[in-house]
């Protein structure tokens, strides 16, 4: 990254607290759910024990479990608050994370320039991926959360819902094929998407400084810069170089993260190929 | 020569002299063996007055004295006071050669005063013979069996006494396992090698040994170091309990047979009743649960007491190490009951080697094990609620619909199960076929265009 180049602001602070609350409790969850999961491998068995065998990392489970629901409470808060101040956009047009016909046309065109068939498209501020994978953090939550809710409480569930047990069945089927879900796609395709296709590898800091460089921000997302241009909006994101300590923070956190996701997803391939 | 010393020289000649000539005179007294046969080997020569406890017969098969340990001796070297001819003669006593043995006998139960009194002890002669007094190695089985019937009756057809018979001279005799006759001691004492708390010990001189289990097909090797590891192993050795089973308890103690008689103690049908002469309560349980009803209907694959708890391991019940192991165990007969069990958090935890889940006896019971169709089964319908309250308080009916064993690849028996397993299955093949077909696609053109930025755009930052 470019030290004296220009730079303008892609995420702000809240956006950044908040993915940071992702990470930790995703790291989290994984951490303390695959061991369960993999329990039969030396490996789930081994990482159980090192943090403290099932029951502590049942616990912790629960506890990165409360940040999850904290940081969904706290993003759907922030949506509400933008509603509440009549912010322009949120539910459709070219800032918003809705699903538009453009991310169709552009998803073809995409598929069309990775076969060598046409340009490479001019994604705006969320590519169709990015919109991807904000709506799977809201399906994960309410399938995850919901069975995993279920299994923390099964006699509360049985006894006041009148829920039966086969019900306790389906959650674990559902909370950990969902979870295997969750992790493989975070820890592989997210991964590339955001920080180890060529073009970003081995990170993109983007998420960490919240700042993104003129050059990165109009190859990635041009047509977005070209709006703000022609609204004559630039100055309104324009930002400082990002700091030393907070390019140091990021690769600290990030590179900490990929290792930790990397590890953990070859871990289930090698079991899974076994 | 000094004068003084020849006269203490010819002083030592006279006194020898003298001496060597009254031993001539008192040989020429004795009589020769000729001399005592000219009345002994008649046949029929009898005590003119009976006398309780010696032999009527005064014949002597000089014959079978010449062939004897005694052989090279003259007659007189026992009868020292007779003459020819003489009137009744006072008892040979051996002792006076064989000095050493009334000590040993003393200590021993064949000669000691208690035993004495108690019942007929033997004497020097009912072991050893008389005139045809036997070297000890042809001192056998039988002259134990004059006293130890019902003993060596019982041994000539153990395990023990078939292999000697057929001539393997490593198999035990009574000697090999309670030591030299003279000094023998009873179980009640102890110091004997087959008191309760010696017997493991008297045991472990051949059976702790793997070469000679190999040698001899014994199916457990080294069963004295597994034993002592056990829980009556140390209870025998460590706490001295003479109520803990030791070797004789399971598997007899003249009559020892091997597993595969069907007169063993140790035989298949035969271990609940060995295990019962203990564990009575257990037994009683046992013999009406499931796999009691079905051992006892001839049932192979029916577990009997050592099929769970091991023979010579047995270890504490109440401990996390055998709790878990006992899952596999559970799991070698009901493998399909063992792999839906590790499906669940229960089976999941205990795997990680954690006993405060629900293990298979915690549900179904142990001893009083039943099919979940059994009124008295702890899963049965009517019970259920009970036996997940001891975990789940809060636990209800409904709650106890949760299925502990469930296939979700099973349609037939759990279809909700099934289309839920079905939907997440192809949701996960789904999303990673159409991603990561979408991210192989995009990888080589990423490639391109970080190369065709970086020849555009030399990167200013090292």
């Amino acid at each position: 990254m470019s030290a004296d180049g220009r730079y303008y602001f892609r995420f702000n602070l809240y956006h950044r607290i908040l993915h940071g609350m992702v990470i930790v409790s995703f790291l989290g969850l994984a951490l303390t759910g695959l061991p369960l999961k993999f329990s039969h491998t030396g490996w789930g068995s081994w990482l159980s024990h090192a943090l403290g065998g099932p029951f502590t990392t049942g616990y912790l489970h629960r506890l990165f479990a409360v940040v999850t629901f904290l940081y969904l409470g706290l993003h759907l808060g922030y949506v509400v608050r933008l509603v509440l101040k009549r912010r322009p956009g949120i539910f459709w047009g070219p800032d918003s994370m809705v699903p538009q016909p453009h991310d169709l046309v552009q998803f073809y065109q995409h598929v069309r320039y990775f076969l060598g068939l046409g340009p490479r498209p001019r994604f705006g501020r969320w590519a169709y991926w990015e919109k991807f994978d904000y709506w799977a953090v809201f399906w994960g939550i309410s399938i995850i959360g919901g069975s995993g809710l279920l299994l923390w409480f099964p006699t509360f569930f049985a006894h006041y819902l009148y829920l039966p047990g086969w019900i306790f069945n389906i959650a674990i089927i559902v909370h950990s094929d969902e979870a295997l879900l969750a992790v493989g796609f975070i820890f592989t395709i997210h991964f590339f998407n955001g920080h180890l296709r060529p073009e970003k590898f081995p990170m993109d800091p983007v998420i960490f400084t919240g700042r993104v460089s003129e050059e990165e921000w109009r190859h990635e997302h041009p047509a977005e810069y070209e709006r703000l241009v022609r609204e004559g909006r630039l100055a309104e994101v324009a930002a400082d170089p990002p700091p030393l300590w907070m390019r140091n923070f990021s690769r600290v956190v990030g590179f900490s993260s990929l290792a930790i996701g990397i590890i953990l997803v070859w871990l289930i391939i090698a079991t899974a190929l076994r | 020569m000094p004068q003084g010393l020849t006269r203490v020289l010819g002083g030592i000649v006279v006194l020898g002299g003298l001496l060597v000539g009254a031993a001539i005179v008192s040989a020429a007294d004795a009589p020769t063996a000729d001399e005592c046969l000219a009345c002994h080997a008649e046949r029929g020569l009898k005590r003119e007055k009976r006398e309780p406890g010696r032999p009527d017969a005064l014949f002597v098969d000089h014959a079978a004295l010449k062939a004897s340990a005694h052989g090279g001796l003259e007659c007189v070297a026992c009868h020292s006071t007779a003459t020819a001819p003489h009137e009744r003669l006072p008892r040979v006593r051996c002792t006076d050669c064989h000095d050493t043995v009334p000590a040993v006998l003393a200590e021993g139960a064949h000669g000691n005063r208690r035993a004495k009194a108690r019942a007929a002890a033997p004497t020097c002669t009912s072991c050893h013979g008389t005139h045809d007094v036997r070297p000890v190695a042809a001192i056998t089985i039988d002259i134990c069996a004059t006293c130890h019937v019902p003993q060596v009756s019982q041994y000539r057809k153990s395990i023990h006494g078939k292999s000697r018979g057929r001539g393997d001279s490593e198999a035990a005799t009574c000697r090999s396992c309670h030591g030299a006759a003279h000094g023998v001691l009873a179980k009640s004492d102890s110091r004997a090698p087959t008191y309760h708390l010696n017997l493991p010990r008297t045991c472990a001189t051949c059976h702790a040994d793997p070469e000679l289990a190999k040698r001899h097909n014994i199916a457990v090797g080294a069963v004295y170091q597994l034993y002592m590891d056990s829980i009556h192993g140390r209870a025998v050795s460590r706490s001295g309990l003479l109520v803990a089973a030791n070797c004789s308890d399971c598997h007899g103690a003249h009559d020892i047979e091997p597993r595969t008689e069907p007169t063993s103690r140790v035989f298949r049908a035969s271990v609940p009743a060995t295990c019962g002469a203990c564990h009575a309560g257990v037994q009683k349980d046992y013999v009406q649960s499931i796999h009691g009803r079905e051992a006892a209907r001839g049932n192979a694959g029916a577990p009997v007491c050592t099929d769970c708890h091991s023979a010579h391991q047995i270890r504490r019940t109440e401990a996390a190490p055998w709790q878990l192991d006992v899952i596999r165990e559970c799991g070698t007969c009901h493998a399909e009951s063992l792999r839906t069990y590790r499906d669940t958090f229960h089976g999941k935890v205990t795997a990680l080697g954690f006993a405060r889940v629900a293990k298979c006896a915690d549900c179904h019971g142990s001893h009083t094990i039943q099919p979940a169709s059994d009124p008295r089964s702890a899963v049965s319908p009517a019970r259920i609620v009970t036996t997940c309250r001891q975990c789940h308080p809060d636990a209800t009916r409904k709650f106890t619909e949760f299925q502990p064993h469930a296939d979700p690849t099973n349609s037939a028996r759990f279809p909700g199960l099934y289309y839920s397993w079905l939907f997440m299955t192809l949701l996960l093949v789904g999303t990673f076929s159409f991603f990561g077909l979408h991210t192989l696609l995009w990888l080589p053109r990423s490639f391109a265009e970080r190369l065709g930025r970086r020849g555009a755009n030399p990167p200013e930052e090292s």
